[in-house]
């Protein structure tokens, strides 16, 4: 009866804090993350991680949401450290101090956006263009600029490269963030997409080498969420992009994504040389039938809640990971790699017996949506993960000579662990 | 072990981020409309049988993503394609604008056998909105670029409303029939059945 009640009140939990449009729930994939009592990281426990003058006891924070996950009421708050905006060793005034310079810098910027576009903090958005590719300063033909253009700083047409890029940019953001998560009531509100797309906006002018790429909503519609402050928000994701940008580097050619692609398709055929070949003759060769789950980490393929688990999962595995010094930096591919090799490997037998082309390689895995477990995907990750390493050493092992000069290479330094 | 032969057409559907492709290809096959979609990441696609005069085709409708960076993973979908549908918004005069680079990038991407007789088709969207007050796009100039292009199918449509939409994919339809690239679809009445090796065997026949 207990366990009934307890259950139900962590539904009604959840519920309260990242609600679902009614007529929307039939479209989301169902959550399955529960904020469980004893094993999820509760405001309590996360008060206690702290001593006195503010230095957290990470391992202690991190063990623990590898048992249960975040509560909601202090995802935002956990998020600033497992995202590395903050310093676990440093103390709460260093912090505050931070905070303070962080979002007198993101003020400062949005000053300069607000300069070159009003309506940068206006509570507005734009979805349609305001100037042509060459320059060309556009009069106001959607309607939700109302008549906000006449105030506009820049009417002669636009020369700087960096900024008529960027302006061109702006519509793109605003297409998105209108399509950005929303079945979930959070986005009902027009101040909160407007806060998604300052955001966005915001972080391509001052990270112009990356600008906008599709994808880039998604990832930080989860902070504008969490953290009720947008310049902490903004530092949030300016921290999970320092990871993530290359994956969103694009050239006329190749899009940055494809380089974890290629990696997991080296995983793969280490640890699944059969699977490989069958996708490889498939012609899935550099495997782009995974582009979304990598591009967007996820987050189409669980629910809001299980997406946030996952990612808050990913940082235990990166602690986890600290241990194993490869001492090859490539090596140390990112988590969600090994994320994804662990999906294509629940769906081995599938994919080897019903696969004949890449679209049913794309259905097989379009299945998964609202049908993976979060934390028994991040488990198999990091076994997939030891998995590869072992064998990758095994191999590089037989490169060398002798037995130091192999832990050498592997470790760094020829003293350490040598003995054992 | 029931074994049919069906036809298999393959369909693409490109154009500006935002001008209605995920919405068009659910109305037409899940006769459903949201406000809710998501941007397109990557591809995507979905399927639909109809019969043609005799035949049963299957029609499978790739979703791609609009922003022209992803343009560059065009080889990787388009290949083996039997039509492609170009979509802009008659609201935006930036979606028709760029339609000649999409056309181009298809035929680049996909090279297919004979480019001038590869059949697209053009969709204009949103009719709807706004009564057709907000339209900027002539019916007119649409069909001259039509023209221009070899007499490429022009419809006008509203996935919102479900105004022409089962027209204009009946029209794709014929038209990727027309080239058709025949492939074989093996329904396996017991799947536990039939052996790996077997269905190989079948495969080449």
């Amino acid at each position: 009866m207990a366990g009934i009640f307890l259950r139900k009140s962590a539904d009604d939990d959840l519920h309260a804090f990242y609600p679902i449009r009614p007529e929307c729930a039939a479209d989301v994939p169902k959550a399955r993350f529960r904020a469980r009592a004893g094993k999820t990281l509760s405001p309590r426990k996360w008060q206690a991680a702290f001593s006195e003058d503010g230095h957290l006891d990470i391992a202690k924070v991190l063990r623990r949401i590898q048992k249960g996950g975040i509560h909601p009421s202090i995802k935002g708050l956990v998020w600033e450290f497992l995202l590395g905006c903050f310093d676990p060793d440093s103390t709460f005034d260093e912090r505050t101090q931070l905070r303070q310079c962080r979002r007198q810098q993101y003020g400062r910027w949005k000053v300069e956006c607000q300069n070159m576009v009003p309506i940068i903090g206006s509570g507005k958005i734009i979805t349609a263009a305001i100037v042509s590719d060459d320059g060309q300063m556009l009069q106001d033909s959607s309607a939700n600029n109302d008549s906000q253009d006449q105030d506009w700083h820049v009417n002669s047409a636009i020369s700087d490269k960096k900024v008529l890029q960027w302006m061109l940019c702006l519509p793109q953001i605003g297409l998105d963030v209108v399509r950005t998560d929303r079945a979930l009531v959070f986005y009902e509100s027009e101040i909160n997409q407007a806060k998604l797309w300052d955001v966005l906006a915001i972080y391509s002018w001052v990270d112009n080498d990356i600008g906008y790429v599709q994808g880039m909503n998604d990832i930080a519609s989860p902070m504008i969420i969490l953290l009720e402050n947008e310049a902490d928000a903004f530092w949030c994701f300016e921290h999970a992009m320092r990871r993530l940008r290359e994956n969103f580097r694009c050239t006329t050619s190749s899009i940055g994504v494809q380089t974890q692609l290629s990696t997991l398709s080296q995983i793969i055929k280490t640890i699944d040389p059969k699977l490989h070949q069958h996708l490889e003759d498939l012609d899935g060769g550099e495997y782009l039938f995974a582009f979304r789950m990598l591009m967007v980490l996820f987050r189409r393929e669980f629910s809001f809640v299980d997406a946030l688990y996952l990612w808050e999962l990913k940082q235990y595995g990166k602690f986890v990971r600290k241990n194993v010094k490869s001492g090859q930096s490539d090596k140390q591919s990112a988590l969600s790699v090994f994320l994804v090799a662990s999906v294509l490997e629940t769906k081995n037998k599938k994919l080897l017996k019903e696969a004949k082309g890449l679209d049913d390689v794309v259905k097989i895995l379009g299945d998964i949506t609202g049908n993976l477990d979060a934390k028994k995907a991040c488990n198999e990750a990091l076994k997939i993960q030891k998995k590869y390493l072992s064998q990758e050493l095994m191999g590089v092992a037989q490169c060398y000579h002798s037995a130091d000069q192999f832990c050498t290479q592997i470790f760094g330094c020829a003293e350490q662990n040598c003995n054992s | 072990m029931s074994v049919r032969r069906r036809t298999l057409l393959k369909v693409i559907v490109l154009g500006e981020s935002g001008v209605g492709k995920t919405s068009l290809m659910n109305q037409y096959v899940h006769k459903k409309f949201s406000q809710q979609y998501k941007a397109t990441i990557g591809a995507d696609f979905v399927t639909k049988e109809l019969q043609i005069d005799d035949r049963l085709v299957t029609l499978q409708i790739w979703d791609t993503a609009g922003q022209e960076r992803f343009q560059s993973l065009g080889v990787a979908f388009y290949r083996g394609a039997d039509c492609c549908v170009l979509v802009y918004d008659v609201n935006v005069m930036k979606s028709f604008d760029t339609l000649d680079n999409w056309h181009e990038e298809f035929l680049k991407q996909a090279s297919p056998a004979d480019p001038r007789i590869f059949p697209f088709i053009l969709l204009g969207n949103k009719i709807d909105i706004d009564g057709g007050n907000s339209r900027v796009v002539s019916e007119k100039k649409a069909k001259d670029w039509c023209a221009s292009k070899g007499n490429i199918p022009y419809f006008e449509t509203s996935a919102k409303e479900d105004i022409n939409v089962d027209a204009a994919f009946l029209s794709i339809a014929k038209a990727a029939l027309a080239n058709e690239h025949e492939q074989d679809i093996y329904f396996q009445g017991i799947p536990e059945a039939v052996s790996e090796s077997e269905q190989r065997g079948g495969c080449a026949c």
